[in-house]
């Protein structure tokens, strides 16, 4: 079939030949992570579906030489995530090629489930770019199911869930399916297997994967950043240096014409449960939030205060939604923004949100996996005391599913 | 001599309308200056404008309505009750059209300005009801910047088991509706959603003033003064709606209104009657291609909500007609074991309820069900139940506010 | 004694009520799929077939006519209704969906336009990328087009993150038709760096009335400011067309600065004045607009 091409850059097929290239060579396999980063130039100008075909065809190809612990954040992304059935059945798929089963990754398959169950449709693996046009013998579902199966007794944690699955109601599952949920449920089961230890330490999923965090003296200065101007919900001007400079902040992307319901809605949703534990604990005057739109020609102020509102976000001058109105470049080089654009619309992104310190510097940032409000706020705080505190320094976290410490800054 | 007369038992300007069903009013005496006896005897009675409501008042909560009434109040300032309904058939045209006045012989002592204000076929609204009605609802989508866009988001592929596909289809949608309602009423408070009647022709409602007329292509095309053609849903203005039938002398092939008051059989049972889901409701739906076709993108189109509004209609009016208001009743509902999450007598739904993840989409939009000066019910997170018994017929703090043009008080 | 109670007799439209055909779901999918009955009788069971129960079988059936092109072409379209119905209400169309796309993907190629078109719609509303593909390679190859390129832009409008902005651009300065640039014209409405085209295109008044409009919409999403400054001009510009006055009148009224408005004397005088004016749109959206500021 026939790819998109738009001016000047790799096609569609150029991009799937470069896959299998480096797919099929040990020594250039790691290059793959690269292509998966959302700003990566294969994606600039391209449509959300055409991504979706991209980044599934990537996530095949490590498929076939085993997951690197490198990529699982990305697998573990899609499927807590992910509403393309095409993606999710991909990352599914991919997780089997894992070389162990691990329980942590049992809810993530449960939750891709529930994203894609009333979106499944049959997927073709068979060569880059297939839609499938009738039964292949697999469908998003049902690699999710598989890969339940797979995970055998490392998902016991789930069983009632998947059990509950046979009996549910609105006729979402085939008589196909329950028979796959039939297979899952005796592989769960299945005594023979539960003697096999499992593989639940390092490279399992840390309680961490997609957080990184820098200590203070490696963190990129805010300087190439500090006249970025914004607009603020009210339609009040400010710059970052004005907004940012002087406490700790909590800082969310996102923007109001994403039709994915479980990134943006929700992040916003949950940046309001934020500000309520701020309250409660007494900071909502220490620490600052700001969701960033990456879509700031049409979130105008009055969009963004609808969208903040709609959501219950608390809007005033500590907490603001806004919108750059000058310095956007400087604002994706600060944040090493997972985005990527056609035309001025986003066409894939990634979940993130950051804690800047005082200076406005980015102290840590989480990234893919959706974060725990809870957690988020137990973060702003270690940021915020660090001034208290100035002498100690904040070792970064170790153990594997972190991006590693630059010393040269971020 | 001055009285107070209340209209739901309030003087807020938003509560002074009624509705068919009685509604609650009280009078009480706040300045006895001329009368030294303890109590005084009032004449209760309306004036209507030409083709304006009419009122009519008993004393108690069972008895006939009269035009006039009268009532024995105290000059002491105590508060005497009666009651005010709209007279069947006699709806307003417009906000104030109507005055309950209170004589005191044949002076004039206290007046309300109220409106009768009801739910109408859209083929029949003036082209005042009809200006309103159009200038509110493209308010409130506001080029997509407005509050209308959680309700497009309430209807989407993902949530649409929350409103489908089983018993709490009807309340679902009725619940919707009059959250949508009263956030138009919130604009212009004289404004009641029309229906859009789809087993008659309607060609005053596909009228370029009104929700336009399909070019071939099925590009919606208004008048130049209609604003509606600022209509923005997702970041795309326009609507898409293309008829498969002639909008100005036809109609869909829908079930007639007799033959599907009748499809609850000869035991009148909700859960027959409810497979209007099918046809007329879905039919109605199919009879365009365009937004309005498919489940995930109907509400695009606003001609959505009058198609919902007859659905409605036809409920109320087999609720009326059967007697079919008592949610205890088991032939008023379906109250099936195998009936999903939401669609239980006392599940509260959501969005409304604001629960998320599990059986529940991951986000719910809109927040709370929006509030009425006029009625108390169904509350901000309505049950199944509490959109059963609209007139308040078996409990009357269960009246929702709402009648149609057609379908008189129980 | 105790009195006999009259059993309540029904309403007489109730009692009058012809009851819809009571068929089983297998009696009407038998009917409906089966070659051997006249056309009229399989599209009235198409019609009125129940959408009830969580059994598929009925639904699978009733797509085996849709994508048979040996079937008359008013059964097939009959069925494709049928099934667009039940996904509104039947419990058995979740389990049936994915199916259901895999199968409308094959029917993109099929030799009845119509069908064609209606089933891409379906697709497109789902935002299916077969369907995009397809609808693009079309407005770039006129020779694989499966639908006019007014259609397909239309289509392709349905997910703003479609691929559809540069060909839309190219259409617009060179549209093989007007609806075709008209709807290129919508889609690119989506993009806030459009701006300053919609501006051009709405202050020339060479353009047609249509494409005007649209840019007065595009610019209300994106740049609200600029366009209550052209709509302003415009208002007090008396050569201007009667529509594009109405049609900015109306957006004042709605989403104006309601407090720049309001202090703008020169602009409410002329308003005033266009309160008498013939056309009647420009009368009735001046009355409206005047109400809402209190004169």
């Amino acid at each position: 079939m026939g790819d998109s091409t738009t001016a000047g850059a790799p096609s569609e097929q150029q991009l799937a030949a470069l896959v299998d290239t480096l797919a099929a060579d040990p020594d250039r396999r790691h290059e793959l992570m690269d292509l998966l980063r959302e700003d990566h130039a294969f994606y600039d100008q391209r449509s959300t579906t055409a991504i979706s075909r991209m980044r599934g065809w990537i996530l095949l190809a490590l498929a076939r030489f085993g997951l690197p612990e490198t990529a699982l954040v990305f697998v573990l992304e899609e499927l807590s995530t992910g509403v393309d059935a095409y993606l999710v059945a991909a990352a599914a798929r991919a997780l089997r090629s894992h070389p162990a089963p691990a329980a942590a990754f049992a809810p993530f398959v449960m939750r891709a489930l529930t994203n894609v169950r009333n979106r499944d449709e049959p997927v073709s693996f068979d060569s880059y770019g297939d839609y499938a046009a009738r039964d292949t013998g697999t469908s998003a579902v049902r690699e999710l199911l598989a890969t339940l199966a797979w995970l055998g007794p490392h998902a016991a944690g789930v069983l009632s869930e998947v059990e509950a699955l046979r009996t549910l109601r609105g006729g979402l599952f085939s008589r196909t399916l329950r028979l796959d949920v039939d297979r899952a449920v005796a592989a769960i089961r299945d005594a023979d297997r539960a003697s096999v230890p499992a593989a639940d330490s390092c490279c399992g999923v840390s309680d961490n994967i997609g957080t990184s965090s820098w200590v203070r003296d490696s963190r990129r200065d805010s300087r190439s950043i500090e006249q970025a101007v914004f607009e603020d919900h009210a339609g009040a001007a400010v710059s970052f240096q004005e907004f940012f400079r002087g406490h700790a902040s909590i800082v969310v992307f996102f923007y109001t014409r994403c039709d994915n319901p479980l990134k943006c809605s929700l992040t916003i949703t949950k940046l309001a449960r934020v500000q309520k534990l701020l309250a409660t604990r007494g900071l909502d005057d220490r620490v600052h939030t700001a969701a960033i739109t990456y879509d700031p020609g049409f979130d105008l102020p009055e969009r963004l205060r609808r969208y903040g509102q709609d959501r219950g976000v608390r809007l005033d001058a500590g907490h603001r939604m806004l919108r750059t109105t000058d310095g956007l470049e400087a604002l994706r080089r600060h944040f090493n923004l997972g985005v990527n654009f056609i035309e001025s619309l986003v066409n894939r992104h990634r979940i993130e949100a950051y804690i800047l310190d005082a200076e406005g510097r980015v102290a840590r940032s989480f990234e893919r996996i959706a974060w725990d409000e809870q957690q988020l706020v137990d973060h702003a705080v270690q940021v915020m005391n660090e001034e208290r505190d100035a002498t100690a320094a904040h070792a970064p976290k170790s153990g594997c599913c972190h991006r590693a410490v630059s010393s040269a800054g971020r | 001599m001055k009285v107070e007369i209340e209209v739901n038992n309030s003087t807020d300007p938003k509560a002074q309308f009624v509705t068919w069903t009685p509604c609650p009013c009280r009078i009480r005496v706040t300045d006895p200056t001329g009368v030294t006896a303890s109590t005084v005897n009032l004449r209760i009675a309306a004036t209507a404008a030409a083709a304006g409501g009419e009122v009519v008042f008993r004393a108690g909560t069972s008895g006939a309505f009269s035009a006039t009434l009268t009532v024995q109040v105290p000059t002491s300032g105590s508060t005497v009750p009666f009651f005010a309904a709209g007279r069947f058939g006699r709806a307003s045209t417009r906000s104030g059209d109507a005055t309950i006045q209170a004589r005191m012989g044949t002076t004039s002592v206290g007046t309300a300005d109220v409106m009768v204000r009801i739910r109408k076929n859209a083929n029949a609204l003036t082209s005042d009801e009809r200006d309103r009605f159009v200038a509110a609802f493209a308010q409130l989508n506001n080029q997509g910047a407005g509050r209308f866009s959680d309700f497009r988001l309430m209807h989407t592929d993902e949530s649409s088991p929350q409103a489908h596909f089983a018993a709490g289809f009807l309340p679902w949608h009725r619940a919707y509706l009059l959250d949508l309602e009263r956030e138009l009423q919130a604009i212009d408070p004289s404004v009641a959603l029309p229906y859009w009647r789809f087993d008659q022709p309607a060609p005053k409602l596909f009228n370029r003033d009104f929700f336009g007329v399909s070019d071939s292509l099925g590009a919606v095309q208004f008048s130049a003064g209609n604003p509606l053609r600022f209509w923005t849903t997702d970041g795309v203005q326009g609507i898409n709606r293309r008829p498969f039938f002639n909008t100005s002398t036809g109609r869909p092939g829908v079930r007639t209104e007799a033959q599907t008051l009748a499809l609850g059989g000869g035991g009148n049972l909700y859960r027959l009657f409810r497979n209007l889901e099918g046809n007329p409701h879905g039919t109605a739906h199919t009879s365009f291609g365009g937004s309005i076709s498919s489940i995930g993108t109907a509400a695009r189109d606003p001609l959505f909500f009058l198609l919902h509004c007859n659905v409605d209609r036809l409920w109320a009016k087999w609720q009326r007609q059967f007697g079919r208001a008592n949610p205890a009743q088991a032939s008023a509902y379906d109250s099936n074991p195998d009936n999903p999450v939401g669609h239980n007598l006392a599940d509260s739904m959501w969005p409304w309820n604001g629960i998320v993840g599990g059986d529940r989409p991951s986000t719910a939009p809109g927040g709370a069900l929006a509030a009425s000066s006029a009625v108390s019910a169904p509350g901000p997170q309505p049950r199944v139940q509490d959109c059963v018994d609209y007139q308040g017929s078996v409990s009357a703090a269960a009246r929702l506010g709402f009648d149609y043009d057609d379908v008189p008080s129980a | 004694m105790a009195t006999k109670r009259k059993a309540a007799k029904r309403p007489a439209a109730a009692r009058k009520a012809k009851r819809p055909a009571t068929r089983s779901i297998r009696q009407a999918t038998s009917l409906a799929t089966s070659s051997r009955q006249d056309v009229a009788s399989r599209l009235s069971a198409l019609a009125e077939m129940p959408m009830t129960g969580e059994d598929d079988a009925h639904l699978r059936a009733v797509l085996a006519v849709v994508v048979n092109t040996s079937e008359p072409i008013a059964v097939r379209l009959a069925a494709l209704q049928t099934l667009q119905t039940a996904s509104f209400s039947s419990a058995a169309f979740p389990a049936f969906r994915g199916d259901y796309i895999a199968a409308l993907r094959t029917l993109t190629q099929d030799p009845d336009p119509e069908l064609r078109q209606r089933v891409l719609g379906f697709l497109a509303r789902e935002k299916d990328g077969f369907a995009q593909k397809k609808l693009l390679e079309g407005l770039r190859d006129p020779a694989k087009a499966l639908v006019p390129p007014e259609k397909a832009l239309q289509l392709l409008s349905y997910d703003v993150h479609a691929e559809a902005y540069p060909i839309a651009r190219a259409i617009v300065s060179k549209p093989p038709n007007p609806t075709a640039r008209r709807e290129a014209l919508r889609l690119l409405a989506a993009d806030a760096k459009a701006a300053p085209m919609f501006e051009r295109l709405l202050r020339d008044k060479d353009e047609t009335r249509e494409i005007r409009q649209i840019s007065a919409a595009a610019l209300q999403a994106t740049k609200p400011d600029t366009l209550q400054k052209h709509a302003r001009e415009i208002l007090l510009d008396p050569s201007e067309q009667d529509e594009i006055q109405a049609t900015c009148l109306t957006a004042l009224t709605q989403f104006g600065n309601t407090e720049a408005v309001a202090g703008d004397t020169t602009l409410m005088k002329r308003i005033e004045r266009l309160r008498g004016k013939a056309s009647s749109n420009v009368k009735r959206s001046a009355r409206q607009f005047l109400t809402k500021y209190g004169r």
